[in-house]
């Protein structure tokens, strides 16, 4: 009789865990992994699409433009997929969540894009590495006051924007797609697989 | 040290669907009638049976409301619910100690 009652409290502490673990798994999950696959993909993309297909001028803006819509697309439709994991599927939720982190993300990159492709001293081969300068020193300031990881991230950005200004200028935007796009994927990753482990 | 025969389990939580409600309304700050029917795998009779039980014990508060003209259940717990649930949770592990 003890023996069965204590078998069954086991089971239901078993059946507790699993369950808040799940659970605290779905909420707040929208697909982060994701999006910072998609965007990684957009730069590689980007970049490549630029330097192999596209001639100098205003079509560059139009290529970014257009699969900037197909990432925003893609990211739309996968946040909305995850919404329907949520324990609470409130569309409040699932915009608050888009207006926090990823619009202004995104529209931070582009403001900046454009702010420095029409600052009319700036030569053209500079543009990538300032971009990559001003998104360093934002790593920067985000890791001192909260997460180690990304001061590293703009460490790495400084150098690399510094070491592509002096000795590569020509590939210095390959350089920078290449650092965001492959440095999105990896955030991707380890984000799923500390999603997977928890 | 205490035998665990004379330890007392509420029997509102302690019957697997409504266990499965609670660890689910414990680790969520609330969840929909279709998330909980979903997990749990429960049809909508049983499922609502059940919340109805632990909503009279006041364990539980039900809230409707309709969006796009579809009708949606958000359970949540309350208060009393999350004591309830502690003091289930404390009694299975003085159960499980009592043994070992």
């Amino acid at each position: 009789m003890n023996e069965e009652k204590r078998q069954e409290a086991l089971e239901n502490i078993e059946l507790i865990k699993e369950l808040v673990i799940q659970t605290k798994k779905h909420v707040g999950n929208y697909g982060g992994r994701w999006i910072c696959f998609i965007w990684g993909i957009f730069c590689l993309i980007g970049v490549a699409g630029q330097r192999l297909f596209i001639p100098e001028g205003a079509l560059i803006g139009a290529w970014w433009m257009i699969l900037a819509v197909i990432a925003g697309l893609a990211t739309y439709l996968t946040t909305k997929k995850h919404l329907k994991s949520q324990p609470e599927r409130t569309q409040r939720n699932y915009i608050r969540y888009l207006l926090q982190f990823w619009i202004p993300l995104i529209l931070l990159g582009y403001t900046l894009a454009i702010f420095v492709a029409l600052l009319p001293s700036l030569s053209n081969h500079y543009i990538s590495p300032v971009i990559l300068l001003v998104v360093s020193t934002g790593y920067l300031m985000i890791g001192f006051m909260f997460y180690k990881g990304i001061l590293y991230m703009g460490i790495i950005g400084y150098i690399t924007s510094i070491i592509s200004a002096i000795y590569f200028l020509e590939y210095s935007d390959i350089i920078l797609g290449a650092l965001f796009g492959v440095g999105l994927i990896i955030t991707g990753i380890v984000i799923n697989e500390q999603w997977k482990t928890t | 040290m205490e035998d665990h025969i004379t330890i007392k389990l509420n029997k509102a939580i302690h019957q697997k669907a409504r266990l499965g409600i609670m660890s689910i309304l414990m680790a969520s700050q609330g969840a929909e009638f279709n998330y909980l029917k979903d997990r749990l795998k429960l049809t909508d009779g049983n499922l609502s049976s059940h919340l109805s039980l632990l909503e009279k014990e006041k364990y539980i508060k039900i809230k409707k409301k309709f969006v796009k003209k579809m009708p949606k259940t958000l359970c949540q717990m309350t208060e009393k619910g999350r004591q309830a649930f502690e003091e289930y949770l404390e009694n299975l592990e003085k159960i499980i100690r009592s043994t070992s």
